[in-house]
Parts: structure tokens; C-alpha cells; sequence
């Protein structure tokens, strides 16, 4: 009995320490606001060191990975251990952006036979081992690491620059204004001349000693990267703080039986936004209510790993006054209409289903009290007129007319009939002159329709609009606006009663104005896309993905799309109702073939990184 | 001019397109070049791109900068010694383009188009920037596809080839007496033996630039 209590207070004092034991998540820094945890990162064993530097949440990270040390080698033998998470992370501050991963070490001599870049550098703590090149620091202890790559925003670069610069009493550094310095205003620094042929580089000063402005950057940015280092490794090997213990929301999340977990913490994300800097510095009062408008604005995921399927479960919760307008936005009954004018065979198709009054009225009451307490004259006016408008326009018409919910198709790519011309000569003279013939032109065929209760109002609208323009016909069950597509194809609208269907569908227009009867969804998608909430999509990777023009969209949205492209298989999205706390989405990504399921997680890692981190 | 058209429309559109180069040389060496650039096939795509506000990284031209660079061209190239009744026809809404210029010389000629490219480009244009495209002698014309306007074809990507077969290159000389003969395979010679057209696709002109040159012998005078 008393050995049996012995062995249980043995074992359980050791089951105890092992929880006690620091983990790999233990390492990521309170900063990060994208956090991707691949927990079972036995499936990456044999992904190899080549592909995994290729993928972009990688191309940070990866110049001292990807310079021939790699060659041949897997994750395995990289010396990872399997048994540790695999943490990517992502963070920015007002001052600094810092990436990298944290991971367990299990070999540390094949780790260096991989990392062959890094010099140890002398370290600050005992048991800490620090390795560095120019972009990345690897920090080691009891066999976890953490591979950092800190760089100060050039914002706060120049702020400091600009402040040593100006406080040793030298002139502005760039020759905006006047052609030559006054060498005898300059006191301890050297400016540069300013040719305009070679304005890019100043020449070196006189003396070696004295650094010209672009050398004292340069120093100012290294400074920057090791004093931000050292506050780093300070916050987690002494002090013990990093985001597993900073957001328990995290911690709870690495609880789950997942293969991977996704962390964004949108507050911070939004507090560290570029794009908000004008409500920053202007109105710094509103831009506090913001910040409040979205606290507690948090998205988790799971990933989970089933047969020839990754499932990607997403929960984003609210604070309250977010809350409260997503909950009336999708308290939407579903439009059962719009599955009748999705076919079946469509490579691509979302329903999209939202109230858009109740929506508009509780953006009012949240958002108006912010607005209204703001002292300044431009978002006084913008108050006053939108009060106006509420007061004057008839929103139960408005609102009706465009009641928020939506459906959009991708049926492929068809051939539709336009005009050229062409040159012809005769055989006399070769005399020249120009015939119009018809030809075809391949055009993406989309299909989008809104669900109206005042079908009355657009067909106003058309009737109006077609005695201006001879280039709007009425039809029997469509209007045709001639040419409106890129100058060539026609735009068909279809107003149903219900559904207002823009579509340059030919096919749709003449021959399914009442919809596509048993051609349209299934009975299975039908039920899914009726059950899910206020969201469904659905995408046919190659029929749609890979005939995408990416070269159309942003070189970063191009990225996006391009990381999913050649791959089987379909994207399905769904989502769940919206209360204040919470919605619920899923996304599930079905491959075909012999791809190794571990590829197929990192590949939609990726694609989720490239979404979160690119499109914030 | 023609060569301005060129780059930002060919440059820009890798899509079906058809080109007519028409030049009336009289016995003095004086004549008219026409220049026609037709994508009327491709106004789908051409409107498509011109509605974006980049295309792979680089900025799409607006049609009124587009339009602004070729007056800008018309109005070097009037300036050039020996050149005359530069006009232009701007057609956006089939994309066709006629420029059609009058010329003392085919020196001229030549010199006036590489001095008003090269004031008109911000970047320097070297692919046979040197090259003269046309010779005549009074009695006898050798001629080719400049350098400029082969190179754009041959940047066009091999992704292109359906495209590019079904655009054509028209290449016509019209003289002021009968043709004796010309060197082309692809020749042929109009009823009143005063005209030479080579044409082709531009897929075969981008695997072969020369494939459009032609030697052109006329009768003595």
C-alpha cells in the first residue's frame, strides 16, 4: 500500500514536472499576432527541406536555410524533434516586425549541419545559446529553439536617425531645398553632395571616423534589431513571458486534438495597422473607440487532418459592440430562391446571406455615438448628414430593394460572339477596306444576384435608363444592355420578382429565366448551402484556381492564387449562425491523389498565412 | 510613329492583333508609309487589361495616355526633316490605329522614326536602333521588318502561339511602274504588277523576323 502510494507520488511528481516542462509554444513572443502551431509535425517528416523553404511563410527566414546545406534533406534530417510543435509566427509593432518559428531540437549536430550559416554569439544567459547571420538569430535552450528575425520599422529607424543626426547639430540631410550645404553649419558630421545622377549613394566622408547620415542608418537599425533582441530574450528567458501565458485564448486553443491551431488576434492586428495611422495622429480619440469596437476580436482555428481532406475550423469572437452588429447583420432568413439559378456542374459558387437593415440599424446605434463625440469639423458634417439621410430616406424601400443577401456563380469560361474587323485588299491594286465579321471571344461567365422585395424599383430604373440608350432592349423575361461587358459582350439582368440576376450568361437569360430547374444544385448541396449560416462557398480548384488570370490581380492577391494552383481537389466553405460572441466557419479543402497529407497541410498553411499575413 | 503604337499595344496586349505596313514609294524616292495596327479580335481582352490598374507589376496606361503619348509622337515626327502630313486615327473602340506619314526619302524616313523614338522613350531603345530597314537605289528596294517591331514579337511567350497564329502581318510595297521581280516566296504580286504583298501569321514571324523581307526589283524607267 505505502510503496503503491510511493510509485503513484513518483510517477505523479514526474507527470507533474513533465507538464511543468517548457514546450516549443513557450517560446513565441507576446508580439506575435499570427501564430500557425503544427502540432503533429510527424507528417512533415518527410517533406523535404527543399519544399519547405520554397513556401512563403518561409521566405523570411529561409536565406540561411536555402543555400545548398539543404540539398536532399528532410525535415527529419534536419535533427527536429517530432515530439515538440512547429510554431510559425508572425508579429508587428508600431516599432518592430519580428517573424520565425520555435521547435523542438532533437539532434543538435544535424540541425547545424543544416543551419551552417550561423555563428554562435556570445549569450547574455547561462544555458541560453545564441546563433546568429546577418537576418536571424537561433536562440537554444534545453533543446528548444526559436529562430527569430527581428527588423525595426523604418518609420522608427528614421526617427531615431533623425534624432542623433539633429541633436549633433547638423543641417537636414537631404538637399531638398538648397543646391550646396554650408560646410560651416555642419559640426560634427559630414552631409553628402547631392548629384542628381548619383543621388542614391552619398560619397564617403572625408574622415573614416565621421559617419554621413545613411552610415549612422545603418548603425541605428543594428542597434535597433540587438537592444529589440535583447528585450526579447529578456521577456522570455527571464521573465517568462510569451504568449502561451499572455492570451490564455491561445493556450486553450493548443489544448485542442488538432493537427494544427491559428491564432490572429485582429485587436492588436488592428492596433498595429498601417492604414489606421491617420486616426492615430489626427483624431486619436476615435481611433480609441475603434481600438475598443474591436477588443476581444480574435481569430482561432483548428486544423484537422481526415482522409484525403484538411478541415480548417475558424472561430472569430467579438467584443460586444462588434458583436451585437454581426449578430443583427446575419439574423437572415435564407433565400431559398437563388439555389435554383446555381447548375450544378459550376465550378464556382457562394451564397451570401445577411440582413442588411438590421445590420445598417445597429451600426447606427454603436457607431453614431463615437462618431458624434469627435471634435472635428469634417466628421461633424459626415455625422449631420448621415443623421439626415436616416431621418429623410425611406429605408423600409431601400431596404427592401437590396435586402442584403446575395449569390454569385462561376460557370467557366464560354465563347461569346463580338464584332472585329478586318483588313482585306483586292487583287487589282492591293486597294485596302475594312469588313465587320463576327467571331467569338472567350470571357469568364459570372452570374450575381441580390434577393428584392421591390422588383418595381430597378425595372423603374431599366425602363428610364432604355428610353436614354438604345443600347438597353427589354426582352420578354431580360433586359440586354449591349456592349456593357468591356465594350464587346452584352449584360443580361433578369428581374425574377424575387431576385434581381445580373449575369453575361446568354444561356441563363433566354433559356432559364425561371431557373435552372433539375440542372440546378444538388439535393445535398442544396441542404448544405441552406444550412450554413450566413456564408457558403464552394470552389472546384482546377477548374477555377488554375485558369485564373493572375496576372490581373495584385502581385500579392497573384500569391495568394498562385500558392493554390495545380492542386486537385475542392474548397468548401461554410459557416455557422453569428451570435455576439462568436462565428463559427469551416473551410475544407478535398484533394485527390497520392500527395502526402503532410504536403497538403502545409500547402494550405500557406495559402492561410499568405490570406492573414498579406491581407490583414 | 509606328513603332510608339507598337510598344505600348503590342508591348502591353499579347493578344490577337493584325498589322499593315503600306509603302507607296515614288520614283524620286518620296512616298507615303501607312501603318495600320487592328485589335478589333481582341477588344475584350484589350478592354479587360485596360481596366486594371496594373498587369503583372507594371501600370497599365489609360487610353487618354495612351493617346497622349502618340500625339506627342505625331508631333516629333512632323517636326523631322523631310517628313510631312503626319496624321493619326485613334479608334478605342474596335482598337484600330492608322498612322500614315508622307516622306522626301526613305532616309528620311528611317532617321525621322529613330530620332522621334528616341525622344519620345523614356528608355533607351538599343535592339537595331542602328539598323536601316529600307534601301533604294531608283530602281531596286530591299526591305524588313525593323528591329523594333521583330523584337516585341519575339518577346511574346510560347503560351501565346494559338494568339499569335491567328494574327497577321501585311507587308505591302506599291511602286510607281511595273514590278520585274522580288526575291519572297510568300509574294505575291497585285494585277497591275505595281504591288508587292508578303504576309504571314505573327507566330511564324516570331520564330522567323526576316521571314517578311523582301528584295523588290522594279522595270527601268
Amino acid at each position: 500500500m505505502v510503496l503503491g502510494l510511493v510509485i503513484t507520488a513518483l510517477f505523479g511528481a514526474s507527470a507533474q514536472a513533465q507538464l511543468k516542462q517548457v514546450q516549443s509554444e513557450q517560446l513565441l513572443p507576446k508580439d506575435a499576432v499570427t501564430v500557425f502551431s503544427i502540432n503533429n509535425i510527424s507528417l512533415l517528416q518527410k517533406i523535404s527541406m527543399d519544399d519547405l523553404v520554397n513556401y512563403e511563410f518561409m521566405s523570411e527566414v529561409h536565406q540561411e536555410l536555402f543555400d545548398g546545406s539543404t540539398s536532399g534533406k528532410t525535415l527529419k534530417d534536419a535533427g527536429l524533434d517530432f515530439n515538440q510543435r512547429l510554431n510559425l509566427f508572425y508579429g508587428k509593432s508600431n516599432k518592430h516586425e519580428l517573424t520565425g518559428f520555435t521547435f523542438g531540437v532533437a539532434d543538435k549536430t544535424a540541425l547545424f549541419e543544416v543551419f551552417d550559416d550561423f555563428q554562435v554569439v556570445e549569450s547574455p544567459l547561462i544555458g541560453l545559446e545564441i546563433y546568429g547571420t546577418f537576418f536571424n538569430q537561433l536562440l537554444i535552450k534545453d533543446n528548444l529553439a526559436l529562430l527569430i528575425r527581428i527588423e525595426p520599422t523604418m518609420e522608427h529607424i528614421d526617427a531615431v536617425t533623425d534624432s542623433i543626426w539633429y541633436a549633433r547639430g547638423n543641417e537636414m540631410p537631404f538637399d531638398f531645398f538648397e543646391a550646396e550645404p554650408q560646410e560651416e553649419q555642419i559640426l560634427d558630421e559630414q552631409t553628402f553632395e547631392d548629384n542628381p545622377n548619383t543621388n542614391v549613394f552619398p560619397e564617403a566622408t572625408e574622415n573614416p571616423a565621421v559617419k554621413n547620415y545613411y552610415e549612422l542608418r545603418d548603425s541605428v537599425q543594428v542597434m535597433l534589431q540587438q537592444a529589440e533582441l535583447a528585450r526579447v530574450i529578456d521577456e522570455i528567458y527571464v521573465k517568462g513571458v510569451n504568449l502561451y501565458n499572455f492570451d490564455p485564448r491561445f493556450a486553450t486553443q493548443l489544448t485542442h486534438n488538432a493537427e494544427g491551431v491559428f491564432y490572429l488576434d485582429n485587436a492588436r492586428n488592428l492596433d498595429k495597422s498601417e492604414g489606421l495611422w491617420y486616426f492615430q495622429t489626427v483624431l486619436p480619440t476615435l481611433y480609441k473607440d475603434i481600438q475598443e469596437l474591436y477588443a476581444g476580436n480574435v481569430i482561432l482555428g483548428d486544423l484537422f487532418l481526415r482522409d484525403n481532406k484538411v478541415d480548417f475550423e475558424v472561430e472569430a469572437q467579438y467584443g460586444p459592440a462588434l458583436g451585437s452588429i454581426y449578430a443583427q447583420m446575419n439574423d437572415a432568413k435564407f433565400d431559398q430562391n437563388v439555389l435554383s439559378y446555381i447548375p450544378a456542374q459550376s465550378p464556382a459558387y457562394f451564397t451570401y446571406n445577411i440582413n442588411l437593415e438590421q445590420a445598417y440599424e445597429q451600426a447606427y446605434k454603436v457607431l453614431l455615438p463615437l462618431l458624434s463625440d469627435e471634435k472635428n469639423a469634417q466628421i461633424a458634417m459626415n455625422v449631420l448628414t448621415l443623421e439626415l439621410l436616416n431621418e429623410f430616406i425611406n429605408k423600409e424601400a431601400l431596404f427592401d430593394t437590396y435586402k442584403g443577401s446575395m449569390f454569385g456563380t462561376f460557370n467557366g469560361i464560354k465563347k461569346v460572339k463580338t464584332k472585329k474587323i478586318e483588313f482585306t485588299y483586292d487583287e487589282e491594286t492591293f486597294a485596302y477596306q475594312e469588313n465587320e465579321t463576327e467571331t467569338e471571344a472567350e470571357m469568364p461567365i459570372f452570374t450575381l444576384g441580390f434577393t428584392t422585395a421591390r422588383p418595381d424599383v430597378p425595372e423603374l430604373v431599366l425602363k428610364h435608363m432604355a428610353r436614354l440608350s438604345s443600347r438597353i432592349q427589354c426582352f420578354e423575361n431580360y433586359w440586354r444592355i449591349d456592349n456593357a461587358i468591356l465594350d464587346a459582350a452584352p449584360l443580361y439582368i433578369l428581374n425574377t420578382g424575387k431576385l434581381l440576376i445580373l449575369t453575361n450568361d446568354e444561356d441563363l437569360a433566354r433559356l432559364h429565366p425561371k431557373g435552372y430547374g433539375k440542372d440546378a444544385l444538388g439535393k445535398k448541396e442544396r441542404k448544405a448551402a441552406r444550412d450554413s449560416g450566413f456564408m457558403y462557398g464552394f470552389v472546384d480548384i482546377p477548374q477555377t484556381l488554375d485558369r485564373f488570370p493572375t496576372e490581373v490581380l495584385t502581385p500579392r492577391n497573384a500569391e495568394i492564387i498562385s500558392s493554390l494552383k495545380g492542386k486537385s481537389g475542392q474548397l468548401i466553405l461554410t459557416s455557422s449562425e453569428t451570435n455576439t460572441a462568436h462565428t463559427t466557419f469551416k473551410l475544407s479543402y478535398t484533394y485527390e491523389g497520392a500527395e502526402s497529407t503532410g504536403k497538403h497541410l502545409l500547402d494550405l498553411v500557406n495559402s492561410l498565412y499568405l490570406i492573414y499575413t498579406l491581407n490583414p | 510613329m509606328k513603332y510608339t503604337l507598337v510598344f505600348l499595344l503590342i508591348g502591353l496586349f499579347s493578344a490577337c492583333i493584325e498589322i499593315s505596313d503600306d509603302l507607296t514609294l515614288n520614283n524620286d524616292g518620296s512616298g507615303t508609309l501607312r501603318y495600320k495596327i487592328n485589335l478589333s479580335a481582341s477588344k475584350v481582352k484589350v478592354n479587360s487589361i485596360l481596366a486594371l490598374d496594373s498587369l503583372d507589376g507594371k501600370p497599365v496606361p489609360s487610353k487618354a495616355q495612351i493617346s497622349s503619348k502618340i500625339n506627342e509622337f505625331v508631333r516629333i515626327l512632323d517636326a523631322q526633316v523631310g517628313i510631312s502630313n503626319v496624321l493619326v486615327e485613334e479608334n478605342y473602340t474596335d482598337f484600330i490605329f492608322k498612322f500614315s506619314c508622307d516622306f522626301s526619302s526613305i532616309r528620311n524616313l528611317q532617321d525621322g522614326i529613330k530620332l522621334s523614338i528616341a525622344q519620345i522613350s523614356n528608355e533607351k531603345i538599343t535592339t537595331g536602333a542602328d539598323q536601316f530597314w529600307l534601301s533604294w537605289d531608283g530602281n531596286t528596294l530591299v526591305r524588313s521588318i525593323p528591329a523594333y517591331v521583330t523584337q516585341q514579337i519575339k518577346n511574346y511567350k510560347l503560351e501565346d502561339a494559338e494568339q499569335l497564329k491567328e494574327g497577321v502581318y501585311t507587308s505591302i510595297a506599291r511602286f510607281e511602274r511595273p514590278v520585274a521581280s522580288f526575291e519572297n516566296k510568300l509574294g505575291t504580286l497585285s494585277k497591275n504588277q505595281m504591288a508587292v504583298m508578303v504576309r504571314t501569321n505573327t507566330f511564324e514571324l516570331k520564330e522567323n523576323q526576316h521571314l517578311l523581307d523582301n528584295t523588290i526589283v522594279l522595270t527601268p524607267r
